[in-house]
C-alpha cells in the first residue's frame, strides 16, 4: 500500500517541529529519514505511527485517511532504538505478542513465531529472556516481533544506534534483506548518513522541520540540491561563485540563473586532485591519515579546502600544492 | 482563541473509549480519595479553629490559646526539643552514613541492622527502653545509685533522636551513594587533599540530603506523640498539649488551633525543602561510577567509634524492652517469665489483630490508589501534572496528630454518609494511608520512571489496548515497587501512633495505642511485651518483603526500581 503525506505540520508550543512536509512511500519501498538531531525526523515517524497528533495536513495509507485512527488500530510494526522487549517474556513470547493480542489461535502463533525466528536467525534462543541476549540479538527479536503481525508499514526509529559498530553493519544488511524478502514498506529514522546511503531506496534529508531533498542515495550524494544536504551527506567544499570560477571554467555546469545569484559550488574532497608543486596556489595546513586515504586541509586563496589523496601522497604541512578538478565534478547548490 | 482553533483542527488520533475510561478512572478515583480524606478534613480543622465557643466565627480560640499562660512555653519547648534533636540527628546521621557508605569499616552491616530496630516498633518504645534503663526504677539507676533526670527534655531528645536517626541516616546515605568517583579522581589528579575533596565535593553533594534529613527529623519529632507522652514528664510540648485539649478537656476547637500551630512549622519546612530541591540542579549522571571506599585509620577510627556507639545504644535500649518483657518484676525480680504476655487489660490482644486488619487494608487500598495515580499522572502534561504531583506530596507536611484530629472533626459527626465510617478499621486504614501518602507516591514515581515509554508505545502500535499496556508494559516493571510500597504502608500502619490516637473508640483500638495505655496504667512490662509482639509482626512483614523482592530480582530487568523508602512518621 502507498503512504501519502501532504503538507503536514506540527508544533510543540512555540517550536515548529515540522512544516509543510510532503512524502510518499511506495508499496515495497525502504525510505530513510536522515537528518541531525532535532530536525523533526523522529516526530514525523511518531506521527505516522499515530503516537503523536499533528496540526495540519493529511496522512493517508492506500487512500484511507489515518488522521483519526489511533496507533492501536493502524496495524503498523515499530522498532525503537532501546529494543523495548518485554522483560518478563521469552524470545518466542515476545515475537508472538502481537498475534496473541489479536487472539490468533495458538497453532498459528507458534507457526508464525517459528518462521520469524528462522528469518532473524534466533531459532536457538526461543526460550531465552531478553536479558540473556546481546544487544544485536535483542534488536533482532524486536524486528521479528514487529514483523509478526504482517504490518502494513514497518517503522524503525534509529534501530541500530545503540549497537556496536560491527553488529550495526551486519544488521544493516540483514534488515534490508528481510524487508526485500517480505516486501513491507518501511520508514527508518537515522542520523547516520552511511546507514541511509547503504540501506535506502529513497533518502529523505531533513533539516529544521522541513524536507531539504528527497532522492535515491546516488542522487543525494552526487547531486545535492542544497548546501545543507551537500554538507550533511558526506563532506563538501562549498565555494562562492567567484571562487568557483577560479578553479576552472568547466568545474560544474552553468550557474543556474535564479533570482538570487548566491548559489554555492559543492565539491567533494575526492574530486580534487592534489599535485605537489613549489609554485602551487594552495598551502598544506594539515594532513589527516584515514587508513585507506589521506585528507588534506589546504589554504587556497584564503579559503579552507579539503581534498583527499591516496595514502602514499607525499605532502606535509607547509608544502605547496596545485589543485585540479575534473570537469563537471562540482554541483551548484542553494545556500 | 487561536489556541482553541488550533485544538479543533488538531489531527489527533482517537483514543479508544475503553482507554479513555481507564485513564479517567485511574485519575479521578485517587483524586476523589484525596479530596474527601485529605483536603476536606484539613479544611474542617482550619474552619473549626475559627469557630468560637459562642458558635460565631472569629479569632476567639486563638485569643484563648494565647491567653493560656503556658502556651508560649509549650511552643518554645517544642521548638527547642525538635531543634536539638534535629541538630544531633543530622550531625550524627552524617557521621554514620559516611561510615556506612564511604569507609570499609568491618561489620558495617551490623550498624545498618541496629538502625532498623527503631523502625520496627511504635516510637514510644525508645522512651520505654530509656525508662527501663535510666528511670527511677531503671536498671542502671538502681545499679549505680545515680538519680538521672530522664523524664523531661533530655529523655525526650534522646528517645526522639533514636527514633529519627535511622531515617536521617537513610536519606543522607542515599545522597552519598549517588556520587561519581570520577569527580574525586579528577580532584586528586589536580592535587586536592582528601580534606579538600571532602569539603569541595562530598559536602556540596550531600547538602541537599542533609537538608532533607533535617526536614524529616524536625517534622517527625515536633509532631511525635508517643515519646512525649511516655518520657516527657512535665516538659509539655505541642503534641501532648493538643492531646490534653482534645481528649482531656474535650475542647476540639482549641485542639484545632494547636493543630494549626503544628501545621505551620511543618508546612514551612516542607516548602523550604521543595524550594531547595528545585535549586538543586544537575544530579549525578546516568553513567556515574560509584565511589569505592578507601581505608584511612585517622578517619575511620573515630567514625567507627561514633557509629558503633550509637548502634550499641539503640540495641541496648530496644534490647532492654525485649528483655523487660520477659522479666517478672522489673528491676527487682529479674527471673524470666512469660506472664507479661498474658495481657488482659486494655482489651488484651484484640487491638493487635485490629492493627493487622487496618494495616492490610491500608496497604491494599494505598498501593492500588497510588499505582492508579502515578499511571494517570504520567499521562498528564504541564500544569495539571504539576498540580496532581503537588497535591500528592503535600500530606507529608501534615503531622499525624493534626490529620488524626481533623478526621475526628470531619467524620465523628451525625452526617449519614460522613459519619458512617467513623469507628471502623476502614477509616483508620485510610488515615494511615493518607498520612504516608507522599512517601508512597514518590516511590511509585521513581518506579514508573523505570518503565520505558517505548515499551508502552510498542504495545499500542501492536494493537494492544490501554489495559494491555498496563498489564504487559507497566506492571511487570513496576512489580518490585508495588511490593515495596505495599509493605511500607503495612509496616508504618502497624506502628504509627500519632494519627490513630484520636480515631480509636472504646470498642476499636490498635496495637500502638495499647502499648501507650498499658504503660500509662502502670503495666510497663506488659507494655514491653505488647511492643515485642508488634515488632514481631513488623519483622515478619519485612522478611516477607525481602523475600518477595529477592524472588523478583531474579529477573534482573525488574530489579532496578525497588528503592528504599524514606520512612517518616
Amino acid at each position: 500500500m502507498h503512504l501519502k503525506i501532504r503538507n503536514l505540520s506540527k508544533s510543540f508550543g512555540q517550536f515548529r517541529a515540522l512544516s509543510g512536509v510532503d512524502l510518499d512511500v511506495g508499496p515495497q519501498e525502504f525510505v530513510c529519514l536522515l537528518g541531525p538531531s532535532g530536525c523533526g525526523k523522529t516526530t514525523l515517524l511518531r506521527i505516522v505511527a499515530g503516537l503523536e497528533p499533528f496540526d495540519e495536513g493529511t496522512l493517508e495509507l492506500g487512500g484511507r485517511d489515518l488522521t483519526r485512527v489511533g496507533a492501536q488500530h493502524r496495524g503498523f510494526g515499530i522498532v525503537f532504538q532501546s529494543y523495548s522487549l518485554f522483560p518478563h517474556m521469552t524470545v518466542a513470547q515476545n515475537i508472538g505478542y502481537g498475534l496473541r493480542i489479536r487472539k490468533a489461535p495458538g497453532a498459528a502463533v507458534a507457526a508464525k513465531v517459528a518462521q520469524l525466528m528462522e528469518i532473524v536467525h534466533l531459532e536457538a534462543f526461543a526460550d531465552r529472556y531478553p536479558w540473556q541476549l546481546s544487544g544485536g540479538q535483542q534488536q533482532r527479536v524486536a524486528i521479528a516481533r514487529a514483523l509478526a503481525v504482517d504490518p502494513a508499514l514497518l517503522l524503525l526509529d534509529e534501530p541500530l544506534s545503540a549497537l556496536d559498530a560491527r553488529v550495526r553493519v551486519e544488521l544493516r544488511t540483514e534488515i534490508r534483506e528481510v524487508q526485500r524478502r517480505l516486501g513491507i514498506p518501511t520508514i527508518m529514522v537515522t542520523h547516520d548518513q552511511e546507514e541511509a546511503l547503504t540501506m535506502a531506496d529513497k533518502v529523505v534529508c531533513m533539516n529544521a522541520g522541513t524536507i531539504e531533498q528527497i532522492g535515491s542515495p546516488q542522487d543525494v550524494y552526487a547531486r545535492p540540491r542544497t548546501r545543507f544536504v551537500a554538507d550533511f551527506v558526506g563532506t563538501s567544499n562549498l565555494l562562492e561563485a567567484a571562487a568557483a570560477q577560479a578553479l576552472g571554467p568547466d568545474v560544474a555546469g552553468p550557474l543556474p540563473v535564479q533570482k538570487g545569484t548566491d548559489h554555492l559550488l559543492a565539491l567533494r574532497p575526492e574530486d580534487i586532485t592534489l599535485t605537489r608543486a613549489e609554485d602551487g596556489e594552495a598551502a598544506v595546513v594539515r594532513v589527516t591519515y584515514l587508513g585507506n586515504s589521506k585528507r588534506v586541509a589546504l589554504d587556497w586563496r584564503g579559503i579552507r579546502i579539503l581534498a583527499d589523496g591516496h595514502r602514499g601522497l607525499d605532502l606535509e604541512p607547509g608544502d605547496r600544492a596545485s589543485l585540479s578538478v575534473a570537469p563537471g565534478a562540482g554541483v551548484w547548490v542553494l545556500p | 482563541m487561536t489556541e482553541a482553533i488550533a485544538t479543533l483542527k488538531a489531527r489527533k488520533p482517537r483514543m479508544s473509549a475503553e482507554g479513555r475510561l481507564l485513564h479517567m478512572t485511574a485519575l479521578v478515583v485517587p483524586l476523589v480519595g484525596l479530596a474527601i480524606f485529605f483536603l476536606y478534613p484539613l479544611a474542617i480543622i482550619v474552619q473549626r479553629s475559627f469557630v468560637q465557643r459562642d458558635g460565631a466565627l472569629g479569632l476567639g480560640n486563638y485569643r484563648d490559646v494565647f491567653g493560656m499562660g503556658h502556651i508560649g512555653r509549650v511552643v518554645q519547648n517544642s521548638l527547642v526539643m525538635s531543634g536539638l534533636t534535629t541538630l544531633i540527628c543530622v550531625v550524627l546521621g552524617f557521621a554514620i552514613a559516611y561510615a556506612l557508605q564511604r569507609t570499609r569499616l568491618p561489620y558495617r552491616r551490623l550498624i545498618s541492622v541496629a538502625l532498623l530496630l527503631p523502625l520496627l516498633a511504635p516510637s514510644l518504645v525508645q522512651a520505654l527502653g530509656l525508662i527501663f534503663l535510666f528511670g527511677r526504677n531503671g536498671l542502671i539507676s538502681q545499679a549505680t545509685g545515680w538519680n538521672l533526670q530522664i523524664y523531661g527534655l533530655w529523655g525526650l531528645v534522646i528517645s526522639n533522636t533514636m527514633y529519627a536517626l535511622p531515617q536521617a541516616v537513610m536519606i543522607i546515605q542515599a545522597a552519598l551513594r549517588h556520587s561519581d568517583s570520577r569527580q574525586y579522581d579528577a580532584a586528586m589528579v589536580l592535587g586536592a587533599s582528601p580534606w579538600r575533596q571532602f569539603v569541595d565535593i562530598t559536602l556540596p553533594k550531600a547538602r541537599f540530603g542533609l537538608l532533607s534529613a533535617g526536614f524529616v527529623c524536625f517534622t517527625v519529632t515536633i509532631t511525635d506523640f508517643g515519646n512525649a507522652a511516655v518520657i516527657g514528664g512535665n516538659y509539655r510540648v505541642l503534641a501532648t498539649e493538643i492531646y490534653a485539649q482534645v481528649v482531656g478537656q474535650m475542647n476540639f476547637n482549641m485542639g484545632a488551633v494547636v493543630g494549626i500551630f503544628l501545621l505551620i512549622p511543618t508546612l514551612l519546612a516542607f516548602y523550604l525543602e521543595k524550594v531547595a530541591a528545585r535549586r538543586e540542579t544537575g544530579g549525578g549522571s546516568e553513567s556515574a561510577v560509584p565511589v569505592t571506599p578507601t581505608r584511612s585509620a585517622a578517619r575511620d577510627l573515630p567514625l567507627g567509634l561514633v557509629a558503633f556507639a550509637a548502634a550499641l545504644f539503640i540495641v541496648a535500649v530496644v534490647g532492654t524492652v525485649v528483655y523487660a518483657s520477659f522479666v517478672s518484676l522489673w528491676p527487682y525480680r529479674l527471673d524470666l517469665t512469660l506472664r507479661n504476655y498474658n495481657i488482659t487489660a486494655q482489651g488484651g490482644y484484640a487491638p493487635l489483630w485490629t492493627s493487622l486488619v487496618v494495616s492490610a487494608q491500608a496497604a491494599v487500598i494505598g498501593t492500588a490508589l497510588l499505582f492508579a495515580l502515578v499511571v494517570a499522572q504520567r499521562r498528564l502534561t504541564g500544569g495539571a501534572a504539576k498540580a496532581v504531583y503537588l497535591l500528592a506530596i503535600v500530606p507529608v507536611g501534615v503531622p499525624g496528630l493534626v490529620l488524626g484530629l481533623s478526621y475526628v472533626l470531619s467524620f465523628n459527626v451525625a452526617h449519614p454518609l460522613l459519619g458512617m465510617v467513623y469507628g471502623t478499621t476502614f477509616l483508620i486504614a485510610l488515615c494511615n494511608f493518607y498520612h504516608y501518602h507522599s512517601q508512597g507516591f514518590l516511590t511509585m514515581v521513581t518506579g514508573i520512571r523505570t518503565v520505558p515509554p517505548a515499551l508502552e508505545e510498542t504495545v499500542t502500535c501492536m494493537g494492544g489496548s490501554s489495559l494491555h499496556g498496563m498489564r504487559d508494559a507497566i506492571l511487570p516493571v513496576m512489580l518490585p515497587t508495588l511490593v515495596a510500597v505495599f509493605f511500607f504502608l503495612f509496616m508504618r500502619s502497624m506502628v504509627t501512633l500519632s494519627a490513630v490516637i484520636f480515631l480509636i473508640t472504646p470498642r476499636l483500638s490498635v496495637g500502638a495505642v495499647s502499648v501507650l495505655r498499658l504503660d500509662q496504667a502502670g503495666f510497663t512490662t506488659q507494655a514491653a511485651a505488647f511492643s515485642v509482639c508488634i515488632m514481631g509482626v513488623v519483622l515478619a512483614a519485612m522478611g516477607l518483603m525481602k523475600l518477595a523482592l529477592h524472588l523478583l530480582s531474579r529477573r534482573p530487568e525488574a530489579a532496578s526500581s525497588a528503592r528504599k523508602l524514606e520512612v517518616t512518621d
